[in-house]
């Protein structure tokens, strides 16, 4: 398997991103019961775990749609504080939730520059919301971001995202988080609606992410995409850190068993 | 099954939208123009010559100052719908700022203050619904019916008497004035030149950039049709009198809209919020002071609209505006032109287009003698296959959620 040669040359880098003791309640549920987890550049950490074990809770903690109750949070060897979305997307998180939320009314090109469009020199005299958009300039940056993913199956980034394929919608839906200055990218099971050649794609995508040095969180229930993709998989269970394992050294069972009974042993 | 594709695909692209009502058009033009004065000659055993009424020139002039109005209304009502909210309230905002216009002008106040001053009045009687929808959380259709039921009175109140003469020069040269037939067949190649010119530059500078570039094939036959419409209504509208200013107007003001709709970080936003509002609310769009500006947008085209109505009849009528169908057809315009009921989809253009449509089938059925009765069952057939053709090439497409 491609991952255990992969497992062999690679050491573990140090965490980009490290979080201990994190913890959520929602009235009654505690739904983080002092979570740990880290996850480095150039790295696929995936999240596994049970319905309700807390995964999108973390995920989006880590992006600051919802604040922690308690818990540290580290970037780069830094403390570093989580309050609301903009602080997250400052520093460089930035999440593909389960819905894409993509205008299925507007091209590849508008959805990846939606809020932020590029406009044209020399209208400085209107405010900038009227000022006419630089569509080239637009479907020039959609084009290099969709390029750099290797998207080879999306050529026209005037497309309408309505007509295009639920793979190729993902792919466009994390190309607009790459897009903006990210270095962690969370994906939250970004394989769950789609048939077999679409999921390929999308790993595609994912494995482009890691060699461009991002950090990569990955949530996904499916094993075989998880023991292709991943370098290490982090199971929850109950709101808790069950253990991290090298993808290379664990087996599906495993894994499967660590997310239903919880365990006695963990790595790193 | 297979239809309903090709028009699921047809309506994807920009030009292919126009398609829909360009043919409701040409149908309703063909029936009225040729079908039904062939058919009177043929079996009328006493006539000697067919009479092409509804497509002499003089109709058609009429046909199109009949329809500005109606068009003024739909340019403004497909904002709201491109937000997936509605417009009930337009025709009697339009009322209500013309009643004003005939007092102020009456007053003493000189035309063009009164037009700006009914101009705000518009904008504040929109934005103040927008923000009811916005802030309060009250569905468009709504607040924008208890608006139509309150400037309905609120238009009674101005005019106790139900009419007002409106002698005003300067509110009266808006209809009145012709552009020269000169000038009108220059403004025409002006506007024909300019918009091949940005074709040919937009095609140079992707070929620059190394971007996609459209097939000359598909956008040479658009540019040419496009030319030849413009010259054969400027034509037209010479042959019987000239170009109307107040046509003149409406088209700069369509075009104007067209383009913020189109081509700004506003227009964008507005197609955004109603193509998915939750995607536009993450990436930072003020999805609430969007909704209140568009409502106020409304406003404004809807007291052009009164002036513009006000101008041509020389007088202002509570049943030629707030009581009267100019409502429905203002909406059933914004509809038939092909602007989506379920938002983000559509174009100020096929608005126009729209109104023409509804402009044609009233103008055809009073030339053929047909009741008042009749004028309304077809205009709602036509508003039906309308709303059902949108519908029928949404299906599949959707699914946004809404
Ligand atoms: N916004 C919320 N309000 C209340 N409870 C929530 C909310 N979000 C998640 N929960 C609860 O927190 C627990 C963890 O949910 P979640 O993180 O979505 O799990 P996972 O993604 O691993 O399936 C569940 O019991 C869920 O019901
Ligand atoms: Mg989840």
């Amino acid at each position: 398997m491609s991952s255990e040669e992969r497992g062999a040359e690679r050491e573990v880098p140090p965490p980009h991103l490290w979080v201990r003791g994190v913890h959520k309640r929602f009235g009654g549920v505690h739904a983080l019961d002092g979570v740990d987890f880290e996850v480095a550049c150039g790295e696929v950490m995936a999240l596994v775990g049970d319905n309700g074990a807390g995964k999108s809770t973390l995920m989006k903690v880590l992006a600051g749609a919802h604040l922690a109750d308690a818990g540290e949070f580290w970037m780069d060897g830094k403390q570093i504080t989580i309050n609301s979305p903009h602080d997250a997307t400052n520093l460089g998180i930035q999440i593909v939730y389960q819905d894409l939320a993509l205008c299925e009314n507007l091209s590849v090109s508008a959805n990846l520059s939606l809020g932020a469009e590029p406009v044209k020199q020399g209208w400085g005299f209107l405010p900038r919301f009227l000022r006419p958009i630089d569509e080239l300039d637009m479907e020039r940056k959609a084009k290099s971001a969709i390029d750099s993913l290797e998207v080879r199956t999306l050529h026209s980034m005037r497309a309408l995202v309505g007509t295009l394929s639920g793979g190729q919608r993902q792919a466009i839906a994390i190309a607009r988080a790459v897009g903006t200055k990210s270095s962690v990218v969370m994906l939250d099971e970004p394989t769950a609606a789609l048939g077999v050649a679409q999921t390929r794609q999308v790993l595609g995508v994912v494995k482009r992410l890691r060699e461009t040095n991002h950090a990569v969180v990955y949530i996904s229930h499916n094993m075989r995409d998880i023991f292709e993709i991943s370098d290490r998989i982090c199971v929850l269970r109950h709101g808790a850190h069950v253990g991290t394992w090298r993808t290379n050294e664990t087996k599906p069972d495993e894994i499967v068993i660590a997310m239903t009974h919880g365990i006695d042993e963990k790595v790193n | 099954m297979n239809l309903i594709h090709r028009l699921r695909e047809m309506r994807q692209n920009r030009f292919g939208a126009f398609v829909p009502v360009l043919l409701a058009l040409a149908a309703i033009w063909v029936y009225f123009g040729l079908a039904v004065p062939l058919y009177e000659h043929w079996t009328n055993p006493d006539s000697e010559s067919v009479r092409f009424i509804f497509l002499s020139a003089r109709n058609i002039y009429n046909l199109f100052m009949q329809s500005a109005v109606i068009a003024t209304l739909a340019v403004g009502i497909t904002i709201v719908l491109l937000l997936g909210d509605i417009d009930l309230s337009a025709a009697a905002t339009a009322g209500v700022c013309a009643a004003l216009l005939g007092v102020l002008v009456l007053a003493g106040v000189p035309g063009w203050v009164a037009c700006l001053m009914v101009m705000f009045v518009g904008i504040v009687m929109g934005a103040a619904q927008g923000m009811l929808v916005a802030y309060v959380g009250i569905p468009s259709f709504v607040v924008t019916l208890a608006g139509l039921l309150g400037y309905q009175g609120l238009m009674q109140k101005i005019l106790p008497t139900g009419n007002l003469n409106v002698g005003d020069p300067f509110v009266r040269s808006i209809a009145r004035i012709l552009i020269p037939d000169l000038w009108g067949l220059a403004i025409a190649g002006l506007v024909v030149v300019a918009m091949v010119a940005v074709v040919l530059r937009r095609q140079a500078q992707r070929r620059e950039k190394n971007l996609e570039t459209d097939s000359a094939l598909a956008v040479f036959p658009q540019v040419a049709l496009f030319g030849i419409l413009v010259f054969a209504v400027v034509l037209t509208l010479n042959s019987y009198r000239s170009l109307p200013l107040m046509i003149l107007l409406l088209v700069a003001l369509t075009s104007l809209v067209g383009w913020v709709t189109t081509s700004t970080p506003f227009g964008r936003a507005i197609f955004a919020v109603g193509g998915n509002p939750e995607s536009a609310r993450r990436v930072g769009i003020d999805v609430k002071r969007i909704r209140v500006a568009a409502f106020g947008i409304v406003g404004l085209l809807a007291a052009i609209g009164g002036i513009f109505g006000a101008s041509r009849f020389g007088s202002v009528s509570y049943t030629a505006f707030a009581g009267g169908t100019l409502l429905l057809e203002s909406i059933g315009a914004a509809v038939i032109g092909g602007t989506s009921l379920f938002g983000g989809r559509g174009s100020v253009w096929n608005a126009i287009l729209g109104a023409l449509v509804i402009g044609s089938l009233g103008n055809g059925l009073d030339l053929s003698g047909a009741s008042a009765a009749d004028k309304l069952m077809f205009s709602g057939g036509i508003l039906i296959l309308a709303v059902a053709i949108d519908a029928l090439s949404r299906a599949e497409t959707g699914g946004t959620g809404r």
